[in-house]
């Protein structure tokens, strides 16, 4: 038979091994907790689906397009209540400490209900991602204390995440565009801090958030070395809001124009910057800004595949529910073949959208953004230790320059490059499979239901509205394959190029 | 396309186009905020003097005299712009195909020979619906020399604008519809408000419910099912024009987006990615447009053997459609889903559209039911 060296030699060709199947060596190294947890968290989003959203989710649509001018301040004013802004903060910063992976379940069920509510809910972790991706332990636990002290008070205090720019939407998602790119938002150094002048497009709840993070360009003609992570407060003097999109669906999630005129944030609201990456690793600034960069979206980007997922899973339900009750030729829709192969396809769409979000949080919670939070020992000690040691013990430490050094180090210095590439491909893959399985369920469900699905009490041409969105932000799904390309294949190819395609 | 294999069709497409231009270009969000805005009543009215409310009707019986082709090259281009209007056009043009069908040329006679304003001109259908896949149509029975209805109709396009509506209903115990002319002023008749729907706002429908209306029958008793048979090809290649006037109107928009639209240091159309996107679009909005021609040209010399094929091209137009307008938006990135640019409104009228005529799964079994002979 084989040595175990020819079984590492076979098993490290193309596809490796340990990228193409991810919970076959990660699924026993999971604390058994997280079962328990993330059962706990489904049930949570089914009574809030039962008590909140359903009831509210078609009618809050309608009002929307009665008054186009309609802000989501209830509903968070409830999720805050709910606790949900803070489910997903880890203890030591004072947050609920749910493990990550849970979120794509919460987001399946509430997004099988509703997508724009999901968002008003998720679209914060995009935030939370944005400012625990930086490293910067100091600025975080101000941050993430100021949204768990929001929770405690009644006084919603939420995180948005400002990248696009009316000239530049993909670029901004990849270092090899930017650039090429046409960004304008210019972060000017100055004593104690920045000036900011541009202006961001398509921000998800900036108009409700308490804070921005705001990425911005030291010099316009070299973006990626030049990458700036700003905490932007609204209320700030020089930062305003412009209007808010009218689009075609995820309506109760409004989606900000932002404008910086002038604006400046000192020194202690800096996250990101060349300077500070100096301090933790040797690495090119461009090669930090990327990972940086993929570390947000490799982590928020299976989140989207989820609430895709919870997309097809609502039109699933909605079609089975009006096959189950409406006849055809004097026999129950559910009774004619064709029904029943086509109820049957839209859940195996769901079932491996599924396995695309859980594939690719095995990635992250192994070889990613979260995976110390993972570990056997240290979940056990995040979850059973009292919340007032990490409040008198740890917080203090998380001041300390030290601690941002070590957790940079964690993050950008002492990580392999092949586990980043999988972590990023595995996302973008999930977020292609899942946006497009929601996308194509919701369509299955309209034509299978004729004229009812033409109605927006039914529900189920709401949720073709809200799903299409998810195949452009977070990186439109051609970026995201790309990306795929890039991570999970160019690297076995040495003559592949990725985007520097000639013209 | 089909104009330039009939040159007749010519002054008809320029017609619609120059309407489309001046009437609906730039104006397509505001008339679509229907029901929460106004309805675009002027529009429609000079939409009637033009002759669009009846282009397939008889001069003698008040119409334009067209044929299929006129009133494909019409809701293409109109549909080019905003498909709302188009749906209009299509659910009067059905109405009256179904009054000649039926020979119930008195009827139409009395409706549109005396009518004179978009108000006269309109009657309602249930156009998203074959009547003979329905189980729940409104009963009628017999009431002294005429007839009566009972029951609800869903989804009644221009029931809440228009005077009077053509009905399919049943007797209790029959299989067979028929169609009846109803007044929605009569005091039986309950309306909804404006049913809000995913796509063509300004082409609106509301919910009915009859309490023993008084109604007249169209034609014969138990002949509902075989006049609106007879009507449906060429009714299905319209609904299809519709489509490929979304279709060229995606491309348009996409196209000319892609040429400005700089990512990555060039125009995007210049990335391979983008113009695969693009000649996909291109392709299907072209294979449409040829369809209709074709179907057209069948439908008017009356081709036996040829309304399966026209259903099936129409078939394939709504699918392909749906495909095209889903791209349209994925090429303006953000921007395709705002109401600033008229992707996201394709990608809801699309399937609007597709559904005209009833569910798309129970046209395909009725048309492998015909070819097979079953
Ligand atoms: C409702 C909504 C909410 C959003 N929320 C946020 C948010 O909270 N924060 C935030 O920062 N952003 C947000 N976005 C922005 C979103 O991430 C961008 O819209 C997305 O990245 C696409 O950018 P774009 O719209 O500028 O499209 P563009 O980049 O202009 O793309 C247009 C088309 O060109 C294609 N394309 C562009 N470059 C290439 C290339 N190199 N190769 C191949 N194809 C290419 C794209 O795939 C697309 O089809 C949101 C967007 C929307 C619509």
């Amino acid at each position: 038979m084989l040595s175990s060296a020819e079984v590492s030699n076979r098993l490290s060709g193309f596809p490796r091994f340990e990228d193409m199947s991810l919970s076959l060596p990660y699924a026993p190294r999971m604390p058994r907790g997280m079962v328990r947890e993330t059962r706990k968290v489904v049930a949570i989003a089914r009574t809030f689906n039962d008590e909140v959203a359903r009831p509210r989710a078609l009618d809050l649509d309608r009002k929307t397009h009665e008054d186009p001018d309609y802000m989501p301040r209830d509903l968070v004013e409830l999720a805050n209540r709910w606790g949900f802004y803070t489910m997903w903060i880890p203890r030591i910063f004072g947050g609920k400490g749910y493990n990550m992976p849970s979120m794509s379940y919460f987001a399946e069920e509430i997004g099988s209900v509703c997508l724009g509510i999901m968002n008003v809910i998720g679209v914060h972790y995009l935030g939370v991602a944005g400012v625990v991706a930086s490293a910067n332990t100091r600025l975080a636990k101000r941050i993430l204390g100021e949204v768990v002290q929001g929770e405690k008070t009644g006084n919603p205090c939420l995180i948005a995440l400002a990248t696009t720019e009316p000239g530049a939407g993909t670029d901004v998602e990849e270092v090899e565009l930017v650039d090429k790119g046409r960004v304008a938002c210019h972060a000017r150094r100055v004593e104690g801090g920045y000036v900011v002048n541009g202006t961001k497009v398509f921000i998800s709840m900036g108009h409700v958030s308490t804070w921005t993070v705001l990425y911005a360009y030291e010099d316009l003609k070299k973006p990626s070395e030049t990458t700036v992570g700003l905490m932007v407060k609204t209320g700030t003097q020089g930062f305003s809001f412009g209007t808010h999109e009218n689009k075609m669906g995820q309506r109760v999630c409004p989606a900000s124009v932002l404008v910086f005129e002038d604006c400046f944030i000192p020194d202690d609201q800096v996250l990101f910057s060349a300077d500070m990456v100096r301090k933790f690793t040797k690495k090119p600034i461009r090669e930090v800004t990327q990972r940086y960069i993929d570390y947000v979206v490799g982590a928020t980007r299976p989140g989207v595949c989820a609430f895709g997922v919870g997309a097809a899973r609502g039109a699933f339900e909605i079609a089975l529910r009006h096959a189950s009750t409406t006849t055809m030729n004097g026999t129950l829709l559910i009774n004619h073949e064709w029904v029943q192969s086509t109820l049957a396809e839209m859940y195996k769409n769901v079932a491996l959208g599924r396995l695309a979000y859980t594939e690719a949080n095995y990635a992250n919670s192994h070889r990613g953004l979260y995976k110390i939070l993972q570990l056997k020992p240290v979940y056990y000690y995040l979850r059973f230790m009292p919340q007032a040691y990490f409040d008198k013990v740890i917080a203090p430490m998380l001041e300390k320059d030290y601690s941002t050094r070590l957790m940079g180090k964690l993050s950008y210095d002492w990580t392999r490059p092949e586990d980043q590439r999988c972590c990023s491909g595995w996302a973008s893959l999930a977020k292609v499979a899942g946006t497009d399985i929601g996308v194509r369920n919701c369509q299955m469900a309209v034509e299978l239901m004729g004229q009812a699905g033409l109605r927006q009490d039914a529900g189920v041409e709401k949720m073709l509205r809200d799903i299409k969105l998810l195949q452009i932000y977070e990186g439109t799904n051609q970026l995201n394959r790309l990306n795929v390309f890039k991570c999970l294949i160019a690297p076995e190819i040495p003559q592949a190029r990725v985007f520097e395609e000639k013209m | 396309m089909l104009s330039s294999f009939k040159g007749d069709l010519k002054p008809f497409e320029e017609l619609a186009r120059s309407f489309a231009a001046k009437e609906l270009a730039g104006k397509t969000e505001g008339h679509d905020r229907y029901p929460f805005g106004e309805f675009f009543h002027d529009v429609l009215d000079k939409a009637c003097e033009a002759g669009f409310l009846g282009i397939m009707l008889p001069g003698d019986l008040g119409g334009t005299g067209g044929s299929i082709g006129t009133l494909c090259v019409v809701l293409g281009a109109l549909c080019r712009a905003d498909s709302s209007p188009g749906g209009i056009v299509f659910t009067n043009a059905l109405v009256q195909e179904i009054l000649l069908a039926a020979d119930a040329r008195d009827i139409a006679g009395e409706i549109f020979g005396k009518a004179s304003s978009a108000g006269d001109f309109l009657v309602a259908f249930p156009s998203y619906a074959n009547p003979a896949h329905q189980d729940n149509l409104p009963e009628y029975r017999r009431s002294g020399r005429g007839y009566s209805l009972t029951g609800p109709v869903d989804l009644l396009v221009l029931g809440g604008l228009a005077r009077r509506a053509i009905i399919p209903a049943r007797t209790g115990s029959g299989h067979q519809c028929s169609f009846f002319l109803v007044d929605l002023d009569h005091k039986g008749v309950l309306k909804s408000e404006p049913v809000f729907t995913l796509g063509m706002h300004a082409c609106p429908a509301v919910d009915i419910r009859f309490d023993g209306v008084r109604a007249r029958i169209v034609g014969e008793e138990g002949k509902g099912d075989e006049y609106f048979d007879r009507v449906s090809p060429a009714l299905h290649v319209a609904a299809a024009a519709m489509n490929a006037g979304i279709m060229r109107g995606s491309l348009d928009e996409a196209l000319a987006y892609a040429r400005e639209r700089f990512q990555g240091g060039r125009e995007i159309i210049r990335w391979s990615e983008v113009s695969m996107l693009l000649a996909g679009m291109a392709v299907k909005a072209d294979v449409a447009e040829m369809c209709v021609t074709l179907a057209c040209q069948a439908l008017e010399q009356g081709k036996a053997g040829w309304s399966s094929r026209c259903t099936a091209s129409a078939l394939h137009i709504h699918e392909i459609a749906c495909e095209v307008v889903t791209d349209g938006i994925q090429v303006l990135g953000g921007n395709g889903y705002m109401k600033d640019y008229g992707q996201e409104k394709r990608f809801r009228d699309a399937r609007q559209v597709q559904a005209l005529l009833g569910s798309v799964p129970a046209r395909k079994l009725d048309l492998i039911g015909k070819v097979a002979g079953i």
